[in-house]
């Protein structure tokens, strides 16, 4: 097991490697001189003293310093990615990049990007610990219930209602809920995180803010009832066909213990596949429902700052979502391996 | 797979086909079915031997049998051949057209419906937006139409009590407002307010406590004293303007100043013949009847004979005669000259409609204008209509030339009215069955054509993702080894990409550069292709791994087959079911994908309707509920198509798993 994790370790880190060279080629591509819109603000400010060739001298020197800065002072994009990562030396021979800790500065927020993306991710982090609890207690239960009870009528209904919940896009059944929950009923807001123009503590800011969490909350649920639903039931039937339980319905147990203690010990297995993916969504928040919503989380901000090309938080953004994603293959894995005693032996 | 299909099939005895057709035509009842069995019961014995079902056949038939999945395909058909034969009814569709007083137009088909106590008395009839008003000769008003004035909450429709009461004399309609003038001549104005369509200074004063500069206030004296009714040569109203033309060339002018450019110099001026309004001019006609008068010099100082054609200075072609009556419509004006002939003034758009030439000795004696065409009545009775038929505004019935001898015209409509006062015809724009987006085009139109471009983009992409997916599935699947371990590394990077970011980014990358709105969008269909094809390489790799142990591949091998030749030739088409029904759904994913890309503004862009950027507008509480038909039919065409889609995927899957069908 520890030799296979670590193998798994070193490809995750591979991939790493290769999908940030990527992205980073990716970015290359978008037409941005962020040497040239420095130095030419900097001759804005000092531009009465001089003469039109003496600005002109003056840029070029500006811009020069200003490229070596930002290591774009060479065309390699291969030295550019590396001093990206902070591996090869800028002019001046020192290293400043993602290894040193340097992780880039938004130009939006004239803040570095880590700083940019603490506030929002803490948002995020908080809005989906609730949905993802809410949304696995109501379809692991439900997806057994509908298994269980496979051909009933409560199953059937339940068969129509998630295809249509997972055919919906979300934004579309955030406009539904906003419509029926906010415009019709007058139940709860349309957007927002707190009350306008309050400035709430204590125990006052936690009702305001549910409050205002109410309706996202809901959305986001609904939208994982429906795949995760047909996911659970689909992999209790599988187990509930096993040889295994018709032994322990023959052994006499009764019904519960064949339920729960066998049969979803065995659909557990892909059922942990879906639950770790969602738990790292905890992460990087949801690019629809934040922006439906006005929350400001991690998806909004991605969004924003692509609409402002701010690329240095969405460079550092989508080397985080692949690093999430990476490290949910590898915990699938191990856990797999904790649920499976399959696998394990396997290995 | 086939051992299971034989027992299945073995259990019913019988002639495929015949059971097929009783079916067919006598529906899925079982004694039906096994009447027929006995009827043909010796053909049967005869068939004993060819009991087997071929696995294609058998799917089918298991595939007819849930009603649900038959259901959802036939829709999806439908859907499918609706809007790929939709957009070729649509000659005159155009993605940019925008129409201002058309805007958020609710869904109606009742803007041509002229009320029942109206029709046989009929004094005037005016309209400029959404709404026409209708006068008749008993002085009652009457108001048709969508007459909901936008998110204001003002319904026009609601004709205030005193005008009810009063004997009305004459009536017009701007874009938001209705002016009426009753016989005693006193001025009745509803409808909105807000920029000054109507309200004197003391009222505003007295209201906001300040005076607004761009607002042009209605005379006082309209007010206080009332109007002489029998000197009014012309009420007409324009976007947000009224104007009361007096016999003597007094002009009273109020509205929006910002709607008008030239409004300020017919402010104080007097002596006019005639006076209308385009979109942005006021346009008069001077007292000698013999030019246009704008205030602007050289705008409208040309004419043409016909809407298009060379211009002549205006004086040179009226040569003696005189401007009897001046129609405005959007962009351009028709004078109607002294011996019955038309010149133009103004922009016309291409390839509309030209005014039609006449029989020898025949002339105008009437031309109304909507906002993009115009309505002429000849000497002989004869109404033709002119200008752009986006609307179908220009298509004349044939029994409007028979006994009319007047017209009228709301924005896209014309009707004629006879001696009697009654209606004779009438044609134009019934309304909108969808209604009409921010922009003012027909949202059933966009979703028809936006419908084909989402399932342009989503079936391009899946096409992609298909032969890509099928590529590497295949060889990986085929060829094992380390091959198999590189291609499977790749497919494993790409899942770990998130899927929608990076779609994203690659979106707004494009859109930093140079590209054309077609270029962009073939670059979406990849993104969404490239991205998605890992899932599909799998499940071929795992489909292509069983059959390759499999016997028939085993005696192609033996026989000398080239290997690429039974990846491709032999496995594959045995395997393409399963392949069939994957790319079925991720041919509704695709779909999704791309109608949230666009939804969050990275797909394709405005004028280009697809499903998801017209639900772009949806984005707040207000719109939501206000324009509830903006996104609601959109929505709807949108979640039909995926849940159909979902639902015949999800059917052909089950019936296709064998394992499944002899569970149940």
């Amino acid at each position: 097991m520890g030799k296979y994790i670590v193998k798994r370790i070193a490809y995750m880190f591979v991939v790493l490697v290769i999908l940030s060279f990527i992205m980073f080629m990716i970015y290359s591509l978008v037409p941005s001189n962020r040497a040239y819109t420095d130095a030419m603000a900097d001759l804005q400010a000092i531009k009465g003293s001089y003469t039109a060739e003496q600005q002109q001298e003056r840029f070029e020197e500006l811009y020069l310093q200003y490229q070596r800065r930002y290591g774009t002072d060479v065309e390699n994009r291969v030295i550019r990615y590396l001093r990206w990562v902070g591996l090869y030396p800028l002019y001046d021979g020192s290293y400043n990049g993602l290894l040193q800790g340097n992780m880039g500065y938004s130009y939006q927020y004239q803040r570095p990007v880590l700083d940019v993306v603490s506030d929002p991710m803490k948002v995020t982090i908080r809005i989906n610990i609730f949905a993802t609890i809410l949304a696995l207690g109501i379809t692991i239960p439900l997806g057994i219930h509908c298994a269980v009870k496979r051909g009933s009528r409560m199953d059937q209904a339940m068969q129509v209602g998630t295809i249509i919940g997972y055919s919906l896009p979300t934004f579309l059944i955030s406009i539904l809920f906003i419509w029926v929950f906010c415009s019709k009923l007058g139940w709860l807001p349309p957007s927002g995180m707190k009350t306008p123009g309050t400035n709430y503590t204590g125990w006052q800011y936690w009702k305001d803010s549910i409050y205002y969490m109410t309706l996202p909350l809901i959305v986001m649920t609904f939208c994982s009832l429906g795949g995760m639903t047909r996911y659970v039931r689909a992999s209790m039937i599988e187990a509930l066909s096993m040889d295994c339980i018709k032994t322990a319905r023959a052994k006499g147990l009764r019904e519960k213990v064949v339920i729960y203690s066998h049969a979803w010990r065995n659909a557990l297995i892909p059922v942990v596949t879906l639950v770790v993916g969602w738990f790292l969504g905890i992460f990087s928040g949801s690019l629809v429902v934040e922006r439906m919503f006005a929350i400001n989380g991690m998806g909004k901000l991605m969004i924003d700052s692509l609409q402002t090309s701010d690329y240095d938080v969405v460079l550092l953004m989508q080397m985080f979502y692949v690093g999430m994603s990476l490290l949910g293959n590898l915990l699938i894995d191990i856990i797999y391996g904790l649920v499976d005693p399959r696998v394990r032996v396997s290995k | 797979m086939s051992k299971k299909q034989q027992k299945s099939s073995s259990s019913k005895k019988g002639g495929t086909m015949g059971r097929w057709f009783g079916r067919f035509f006598y529906g899925g009842g079982n004694h039906l079915a096994d009447e027929l069995e006995e009827k043909d019961g010796d053909r049967a014995a005869a068939m004993d031997v060819e009991e087997l079902v071929s696995p294609g056949k058998q799917i089918l038939r298991n595939f007819l049998e849930k009603k649900l999945a038959v259901g959802a395909l036939t829709l999806l058909v439908a859907m499918f051949i609706v809007m790929f034969i939709g957009p070729l009814m649509m000659p005159s569709y155009s993605d940019s057209y925008t129409e201002v007083t058309q805007q958020n137009i609710p869904p109606n088909m009742s803007m041509m419906s002229v009320p029942k106590e109206l029709k046989n008395d009929i004094k005037m009839i005016d309209g400029f937006g959404s709404f026409t008003v209708g006068l008749s000769n008993a002085g009652k008003v009457y108001v048709w139409g969508p007459t909901q004035i936008g998110t204001t909450g003002i319904d026009v429709g609601q004709i205030p009590q005193e005008v009810q009461d009063a004997r009305i004399a004459m009536v017009a309609a701007g874009i938001d407002h209705i002016v009426a003038i009753s016989e005693e001549g006193k001025v009745y104005c509803w409808g909105n307010k807000r920029l000054g369509q109507y309200g004197t200074e003391a009222e505003a004063m007295a209201a906001d406590g300040k005076l607004n500069p761009n607002i042009a206030y209605m005379p006082e004296i309209l007010v206080t004293e009332g109007i002489d009714v029998s000197n009014i040569r012309k009420l007409t109203c324009g976007y947000q303007c009224s104007a009361i033309l007096m016999n003597d060339g007094t002009l009273y002018l109020w509205g929006n100043k910002l709607t008008y450019a030239n409004i300020n110099t017919f402010l104080s001026i007097s002596n006019l013949q005639d006076i209308d309004f385009t979109l942005n001019y006021v346009l008069g006609v001077n007292s000698k009847r013999e030019s246009i008068y704008t205030g602007t010099r050289g705008l409208y100082d040309v004419v043409r004979e016909n809407v298009s054609g060379p211009t002549t200075k205006i004086k040179d072609y009226l040569n003696g005669r005189t401007i009897e009556s001046i129609t405005a419509t959007s962009s351009s004006a028709c004078l109607l000259l002294s011996d019955g002939s038309l010149a133009f003034v103004g922009d016309f758009a291409l390839n509309v409609k030209p005014v039609p030439a006449l029989a020898e000795g025949e002339k105008f004696v009437q031309v109304v204008g909507g906002s993009y065409h115009y309505t002429g009545l000849t000497d002989k009775g004869n109404v033709y209509s002119w200008g752009s038929n986006v609307l179908g505004q220009t298509d004349v019935p044939g029994k409007a030339s028979s006994g009319t001898t007047k017209l009228f015209s709301g924005a896209f409509q014309s009707y004629g009215v006879d001696e009697q006062n009654a209606l004779t015809a009438k044609w134009g724009l019934k309304g909108y069955l969808f209604g009409t987006e921010t922009h003012g085009a027909d949202i059933f139109q966009r979703i028809i054509n936006g419908g084909k471009m989402t399932m342009t983009i989503g079936a391009v992409a899946v096409i992609i993702s298909a032969i890509i997916g099928i590529m590497i599935g295949c060889i990986s699947g085929y060829f094992g080894g380390r091959l198999d371990i590189l291609l499977m590394r790749v497919a494993e990077i790409f899942t770990a990409i998130p899927f929608l970011p990076l779609a994203m980014i690659l979106s707004a990358v494009m859109g930093r550069m140079n590209l054309t709105e077609n270029q962009r969008i073939f670059i979406i269909m990849c993104i969404l292709g490239v991205l998605s094809w890992p899932g599909l390489a799998r499940l071929v790799r795992g489909q292509v791994l069983v059959a390759r142990e499999s016997e028939y591949v085993v005696a192609a091998k033996s026989m000398g087959v080239k290997e690429v030749r039974i990846a491709f030739k032999h496995i594959l088409p045995n395997v393409m079911s399963v392949i069939l029904v994957n790319l079925m759904l991720s041919f509704g994913t695709c779909m999704l994908t791309e109608s949230t890309l666009s939804y969050l503004g990275f797909g394709v862009q405005y004028p280009r309707p697809t499903w998801g950027n017209m639900l772009n507008s949806a984005n707040n509480a207000t719109i939501i509920n206000t324009y509830w038909w903006q996104w609601l039919f959109t929505a709807i065409f949108l979640a039909v198509t995926t849940i159909c889609i979902n639902i015949v995927g999800d059917a052909l899957r089950d019936v296709m798993d064998p394992k499944s069908s002899v569970e149940k």
